[in-house]
């Protein structure tokens, strides 16, 4: 028994077959230069039935192909003309064979079951994140679109020929496509459904007298739908307010900032240059206590600007004079810090910032240096600033916090370490 | 071969010569007076080669017998403006052409129009039409064919036009 003859010669990629593929991948990849989807309008619909079948249905008669008029014909009479030029004889008519597709001018909202009345109200859903890059910063843009409208548009494709085979030759090639009655084409990198509904013969069989043509009409759906570029909407994922670079200078002035132990004062400190105008603490500011320079107390929105809870305090700059806060002054800004303007002791408490203002006239009580001594509406828990006539002093140096015993209850005072001018203001900010 | 039988009606006003003389009066007028010319293309049914299912045959296969110069009476109506589909793909084609033969004419050619032939008729210098024969009028019974019913003596033939393509005239 001879053994069973084997083919090993197969070629299983015959030539050209992938190309094709490929060139549709690429097509696909460098289609555009956005990341959003290729806007499908009627006429793209349209275009890609006429490209359709101009593909898909070639069929050969006499030895050549039956010409498929390559545009939707209208009622533009001279627009009919001019596209059948080419297939017509010295009357101006056209010759036999040749293949028309006509689109019913009416569009009907669609029946394709994926795309049909899901999300209600054109409502814009999410499509992607786009990763962006300004050259600064890198962020992303949120694509969104709406949902695309399903729409039915119904075409007649008609061939006019003289010749039984060219009918059956059309019709099979039909059936084959649609043997499964549907068939895709890709549109703009869309693809659509084609459904076969009917097949009708149209030819004038009782014309006796006259001339005799076959005239078959196939009358396919497209399941297409449109998206339209104008609704889509690009908007930026991460938006970024403000974005600051702080550049350090190397010089010798310097800026250190000092905590206090109870963690609910801050003071920073900071000398400036000259062209600095505004100073970062770095941090929150939840209470901004007071801004100095050189121990002059500063005044908000006039001779400064602070938005609450930001880490910055700009200096307000009269024009035409050098930039203030001059080199070399010393700018103390004492806050708390937080986002909220509610502070927090250290057992938990919440505490309160005031400031009580006195006039200084020579009859208050004083200590056994005859130093003048003042006493809080409050009980402070701690002392922010004293002020002296708008200069501030500093603890120890120009005040001293100094127990007061009255009827064996000890309040806490404050005490000048020196006698200011008659009339002078003095001012004590504390929390309590 | 068929019986002949003398026709014998209408005896007091008519006879064979009186028919005879007639159709030579019309001959004067319409191949001496008027001389309408066509050309016949009579299709050799023995040497085309048809389709063996549809009996069709492709472009130029059709065979020909030698073209032959005949007269006739010429009418064509008015062409018909028409469209293949809901008023598109419009198209404009002449009329039928309706040809009135002497039946003797025939005879002294040797010729038979058929249904299926094809006609000539020039229609100026540079421009021959075609049209094939869609009615041979061979019957020639009703008494509008035959003179003041005594014999048939010409026949109506009705021609349906072709397009340039599917009958070059070659």
């Amino acid at each position: 028994m001879p053994l069973p003859k084997r083919k090993t010669n197969l070629s299983v990629y015959k030539g050209q077959e992938l190309t094709k593929r490929r060139q549709e991948l690429l097509d696909k990849i460098t289609k555009s230069d956005t990341f959003l989807p290729d806007s499908i309008l009627h006429d793209d619909l349209d275009r890609g039935m006429l490209d359709y079948v101009n593909e898909t249905f070639v069929v050969e008669s006499e030895g050549r192909r039956i010409p498929v008029i390559d545009k939707i014909l209208t009622i533009q009479r001279w627009g009919e003309f001019a596209n059948n030029w080419e297939f017509s004889d010295k009357d101006g008519n056209m010759e036999l064979p040749f293949i028309a597709i006509i689109r019913r001018p009416e569009v009907q909202l669609g029946t394709n079951p994926s795309v049909q009345r899901t999300i209600p109200d054109r409502h814009q859903i999410y499509y992607a994140s786009v990763p962006t890059w300004d050259g600064a910063a890198l962020g992303a843009d949120i694509y969104t679109i709406p949902q695309p409208i399903p729409v039915d548009i119904s075409y007649d494709v008609i061939i006019i020929c003289n010749k039984f085979r060219d009918i059956n030759k059309f019709n099979r090639k039909v059936l084959q496509n649609f043997a499964s009655r549907q068939d895709y084409t890709t549109i703009k990198g869309h693809y659509i459904p084609i459904i076969l509904d009917k097949v009708e013969d149209n030819t004038p069989m009782d014309t006796l007298e006259g001339r005799r043509f076959y005239m078959q009409n196939y009358s396919f759906t497209m399941l297409g739908y449109l998206i339209d570029s104008d609704e889509f909407e690009v908007k930026p994922a991460i938006n970024r307010l403000f974005t600051m670079f702080e550049f350090v200078v190397d010089t010798n002035l310097k800026s250190k900032k000092i905590f206090n132990k109870d963690n609910v004062v801050q003071k920073s400190t900071s000398v400036a240059d000259g062209l600095q105008k505004i100073f970062s603490v770095g941090e929150s500011i939840g209470v901004l206590f007071d801004v100095l320079v050189n121990g002059v107390v500063q005044t908000k929105n006039v001779d400064y600007l602070h938005v609450a809870y930001t880490s910055k305090i700009e200096f307000i700059q009269t024009s035409g004079q050098p930039i203030f806060p001059n080199e070399g002054d010393t700018v103390t800004i004492l806050y708390y810090k937080g986002k909220s303007n509610k502070i927090a002791g250290d057992n938990g408490k919440i505490l309160q910032f005031t400031r009580d203002e006195f006039n200084y006239t020579g009859d208050e009580p004083v200590g056994l240096d005859n130093n003048p001594i003042y006493t809080t509406s409050y009980e402070f828990t701690e002392i922010i600033t004293v002020e002296i006539n708008g200069l501030s002093e500093q603890e120890n140096i120009g005040y001293e916090i100094y127990d007061v015993t009255t009827n064996d209850i000890v309040v806490k005072s404050i005490k000048l370490l020196g006698l200011p001018a008659i009339n002078s203001k003095i001012s004590i900010g504390y929390l309590y | 071969m068929d019986n002949k039988l003398p026709i014998t009606r209408l005896s007091k006003f008519i006879s064979q010569d009186d028919f005879d003389i007639n159709i030579q009066m019309g001959q004067e007028y319409l191949h001496g007076d008027i001389n309408f010319k066509l050309v016949l293309y009579r299709v050799d049914r023995q040497k085309t080669t048809v389709d063996d299912v549809y009996a069709e045959v492709g472009m130029d296969e059709i065979k020909y017998f030698p073209p032959m110069e005949f007269n006739a009476l010429v009418k064509i109506e008015e062409p018909k403006n028409s469209t293949y589909k809901n008023g598109l793909l419009r198209y404009n084609e002449p009329g039928n052409m309706i040809l009135s033969v002497y039946i003797k004419h025939l005879s002294e050619l040797g010729v038979d129009i058929r249904y299926g032939d094809y006609v000539g008729y020039p229609e100026s210098e540079t421009r021959t039409r075609y049209y094939t024969v869609t009615n041979d009028g061979k019957v020639t019974s009703d008494n509008k064919h035959s003179m003041w019913g005594y014999k048939p003596h010409y026949r109506t033939i009705t021609c349906a036009p072709v397009q340039d393509k599917s009958f070059r005239g070659v």
